[in-house]
């Protein structure tokens, strides 16, 4: 996902986390445990909300939903030490080889390629109900409107100027770079913004939900995973962003800059093929015939 | 009468519990018992002590790769008793036919279902995955040199991620009120695992292991991704992609399986679990229809094999050369199959799938993939098999294994070859042929290397060695064992038994009681293997030398001996003790050989 640091190194010997707490070892942290305490937390949170949702009552509703918003907290707190120690501090110190570049590098690559398999199950859903003998659906809402389209043109958008942002901090314009940046953001923010608003002209005008025949499955779920992966993108870039304007990053000290805009790129790469698939494909030969 | 059941898994659970509570309090001061190469007391470059924390919270804080590597190998052989235990209450019902209602020991078939259920789950993902994680990550820096995995705290991340995992998987065994366990087989296939019709699946059991399988399957995600990171990039300057050792290629490449079919499983998963409690219609007929999991289970499925053996087949590939006194045969044709088997893997999930009524068409040519898959695996096999030739052999403990690996592969993957074949699967399909064929290769093959690697190491992780007539009990309880309980298998399914039942008709009795006695050779040979690791990972002769199998004469040495040997040193100069040895045909007194 992220990145990772640059390790210390005291006489050839390997020092990983000499920073973290508990502090004076080298090799211990507590960041791991509790940011995996967090995350099972969530699991077991969802577990327990199912345990008293519905017609389930197992236990309250409430266990389920306090245990997720704590575990929640408990997995930030991990994220944060542990991204800050490992990323954030003593940034200037940090040794700057190629090495640790390539290795944040094959490090997203191979998440990249992971989650071309995430997206793929809900695709192929996708592709059975469009080639099945359920389709047409018969009941789409208006998917080709003129929000989709201004959406998609704002993603784009923010995909240039992170690219300019990147260029201009290889050549060292800090100011180009923290504005370009920020504008990135804003776009992708924008983007987050439409979507939520889609949702809401779907749901509350065109009654169109979750659960609205087969192409509700589609559309929420591939539009769901999509809008997940831009929201952790654009915290991604508001981290880069907000380490930006404490000065941190330079021309040859950038690396996080590189991941988090491969990320960006990736995702907005995913949309134009959603785009393509989902609402242009269902829209051809699927309204009401 | 389920009560039964459930009592006697309740006590046995307890009695592990206990047994792990006794050795941990036995190992009450845990500093001086740690292994030799986990850092702490042997320091080096001056670091006495100062590297991590001592006690328990050592363990809980760790980034080291070592560690954490004995963290996965003992959740894993946690997992293994656990899977083990179930497996072992199901043969004891099928001792008898028991043809009616309320079995004869486990009360009821939802019990029985149940326990095959967790048995699979626990067995392929909380052992399976977990203990290849464990070698990998012991051994793979050391071989390669490395100064740790690429993402140290990423890596204790996904170790911390499994826990929760396995309570959720077994959550349905907690005394919880309302909540049983899943009795969906560990394909899950729909409908039945999305809870609709008669039945009982729609209950929340199935969700918590859904849910706990999906975290498992981020924690091995994020594994591979590490690997993968550490293998392009964290190889020292004289390791080249020419001569990476085999077993991290195997590593590699499985890496790569795991990035694509584990995250497929997990949208698969939240899938499932969305029409299970949201009403959507993902594998809802007339949406993407009940097919559509299997479609997507098996393309994850199938490549989940291969993830499984490929590591122990660069594990065998690694050892087995070791004690036939010359190199690996035809090296670069174990990699370049390794390369082609992860390729093919993933065209040829549908041979799961003949029998449903898919196109004939793409059941032919899924048939052709299928036998094109084990032309590498044969191989593989042909250059073990040269290997040996004329060769010096040893037959230490992780030689046996490895041999056993070799012998019970060979009917493991010739039985597979007739499944591919489809009116052979038409006939087979579903029957106890087919739980013979996967058994002879994921108990015969994967759990034999992982004992290959477990008693080879056994000397570079604790600087001690195993019992030597120990192992070599544990190693013929293990052969014969297998090949009784999963040849009676194959039988079985020739004669027509279908698998997953918990009664079958009198005739197949005979073959079913021979099932079970191998299964009990099994169990015992288990218990002989947790009492040898225990007792000589504590107590054991120390090793006496930096290269306690003897590998220099032949000079067959590797590099996490050479680790060792270096490790050692240091520790010896710092006082450390040393004692007899009684090796494993190594150099001090060569056995049985
Ligand atoms: C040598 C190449 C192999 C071939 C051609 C092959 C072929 C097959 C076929 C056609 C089936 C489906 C049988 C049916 O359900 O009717 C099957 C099942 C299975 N195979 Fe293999 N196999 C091979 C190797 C392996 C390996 C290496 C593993 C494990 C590491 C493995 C594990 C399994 C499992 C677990 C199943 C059963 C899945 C289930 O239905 O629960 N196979 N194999
Ligand atoms: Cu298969």
């Amino acid at each position: 996902m992220a990145t990772e640091t640059e390790d210390a190194h005291d006489e050839g010997h390997h020092l990983p986390a000499v920073e973290d707490w508990p502090r004076g070892f080298g090799e211990a942290s507590w960041w791991p445990f509790v940011t995996a305490a967090g995350a099972g937390g969530i699991y077991v949170g969802v577990a327990l909300f199912l345990m008293g949702f519905g017609d389930t009552n197992i236990v309250p509703v409430v266990y389920g939903q306090a245990t997720l918003v704590g575990a929640v907290g408990l997995f930030l707190v991990g994220l944060y030490g542990w991204l800050y120690h490992a990323f954030v501090s003593h940034f200037w110190q940090r040794g700057t080889d190629e090495h640790s570049a390539s290795k944040l590098q094959w490090g997203m690559i191979a998440f990249l390629g992971s989650e071309v398999a995430t997206f793929s199950g809900g695709f192929v859903y996708f592709f059975f109900i469009r080639s099945g003998p359920s389709w047409p659906p018969g009941e789409l809402p208006p998917l080709l409107g003129s929000l989709v389209l201004i959406n998609t043109a704002i993603l784009i958008a923010s995909s240039v100027t992170l690219h300019l942002a990147h260029g201009a901090i290889r050549k060292n314009n800090r100011g180009r770079f923290i504005g370009l940046l920020g504008l990135t953001l804003l776009l992708g923010i924008v983007f987050i913004g439409g979507q939520v608003y889609e949702y809401y002209e779907f749901i509350a005008h065109e009654g169109f939900t979750l659960t609205t025949g087969i192409i509700g499955s589609a559309f929420y779920g591939l539009t769901g995973l999509h809008g997940l992966h831009v929201t952790m993108g654009a915290v991604l870039l508001g981290i880069v962003f907000v380490r930006s304007l404490l000065g941190q990053y330079s021309a040859d000290r950038h690396v996080s800059v590189t991941t988090a805009s491969m990320y960006w790129h990736f995702v907005d790469a995913v949309w134009i093929l959603l785009v393509v698939v989902l609402y242009v494909g269902a829209e051809i030969g699927g309204g009401a015939v | 009468m389920q009560v039964t059941g459930q009592l006697l898994l309740t006590v046995l659970m307890g009695a592990l519990l206990l047994g792990v509570a006794v050795f941990l309090a036995r190992v009450e001061d845990w500093r001086s018992y740690t292994p030799l190469g986990a850092g702490g007391t042997a320091g080096e470059s001056g670091y006495v002590s100062q590297e991590k924390p001592s006690g328990i919270i050592r363990w809980f804080t760790t980034v080291d790769h070592k560690d954490i590597g004995l963290l996965y190998g003992t959740y894993a052989l946690i997992a293994f008793v656990v899977g083990g235990t179930m497996v072992m209450l199901m043969r004891a019902e099928l001792w008898t036919p028991s043809n009616d209602a309320s079995l004869d020991l486990l009360g009821s078939a939802t019990f029985y279902n149940s326990l095959l259920t967790s048995h699979g789950i626990t067995m392929l993902f909380l052992f399976g995955t977990p203990i290849i994680a464990a070698f990998a990550n012991y051994l793979v820096p050391l071989i390669i040199d490395a100064d740790d995995m690429a993402f140290p705290r990423i890596n204790a991340i996904a170790f911390w991620l499994l826990p929760p995992g396995a309570l959720l998987i077994w959550a349905g065994f907690f005394p919880l009120p309302d909540v049983i366990p899943a009795q969906t087989a560990w394909t899950m296939y729909t409908p039945l695992s999305a809870g609709v019709g008669a039945g009982n699946q729609s209950n929340v059991g199935v969700d918590l292991m859904l849910l706990g399988l999906h975290l498992t399957g981020v924690s091995a995600t994020m594994g591979a991704i590490n690997f993968i990171a550490t293998i392009f990039t964290e190889r020292s300057e004289d390791v080249t992609w020419a001569n990476l050792d085999i077993f991290s290629w195997t590593i590699l490449t499985q890496s790569g399986l795991i990035l694509f079919a584990f995250p497929l499983l997990g949208s698969a998963l939240v899938m499932l679990l969305l029409d299970r409690n949201l009403g959507t219609t993902f594998f809802v007929v007339g949406g993407g229809d009940p097919i559509l999991w299997q479609h997507l289970f098996w393309f994850f499925g199938h490549p989940e094999v291969y993830i499984l053996v490929l590591p122990p087949m660069g594990i065998v590939s690694y050892v087995l050369p070791r004690f036939a006194g010359r190199k690996l045969f035809g090296f670069k044709f174990v990699v370049y199959s390794t390369l082609a088997i992860g390729v093919l893997s993933f065209g040829v999930w549908a041979h799961h799938m003949f029998s449903t009524g898919i196109d004939p068409r793409l059941r032919a040519s899924f048939m052709a993939v299928s036998l094109a898959i084990a032309i590498p695996s044969a191989v593989k096999t042909f250059n073990w098999i040269t290997t040996m030739w004329n060769g010096k052999l040893r037959l230490t403990t992780p030689m046996l294994y490895c041999i056993g690996f070799v012998s019970n592969f060979i009917i493991g993957g010739v039985t597979g070859v007739f499944l591919a074949s489809v009116p052979v699967d038409l006939v087979l399909h579903d029957t106890y042929y087919v739980v013979g064929h996967f058994h002879y290769i994921v108990m015969g093959a994967i759990t034999f290397a992982g004992m290959a690697g477990i008693y080879y190491w056994f000397p570079l992780v604790t600087g001690r060695w195993y019992q030597r007539r120990l192992a070599k009990a544990h190693f013929w309880l293990w052969m014969v064992g297998t090949n009784l309980t999963f040849f009676a298998m194959v039988l079985l399914g020739y004669g027509g038994m279908p698998r997953r039942y918990a009664t079958y008709l009198p005739e197949f009795a005979t073959l079913h009681r021979i099932a079970t006695v191998g299964a009990a050779l099994l169990f015992v040979g288990g218990l002989i293997f947790v009492y040898n690791i225990a007792t000589s990972w504590v107590e054991g002769t120390r090793v006496s030398s930096g290269d306690p199998w003897n590998l220099a004469e032949k000079n067959l040495n590797t590099a996490e001996w050479a680790w060792f040997e270096q490790r050692r040193e240091t520790a010896l100069a710092d006082g450390g003790e040393e004692g007899d040895a009684v090796t494993d045909g190594g150099k001090v007194d060569a056995d049985d050989e």
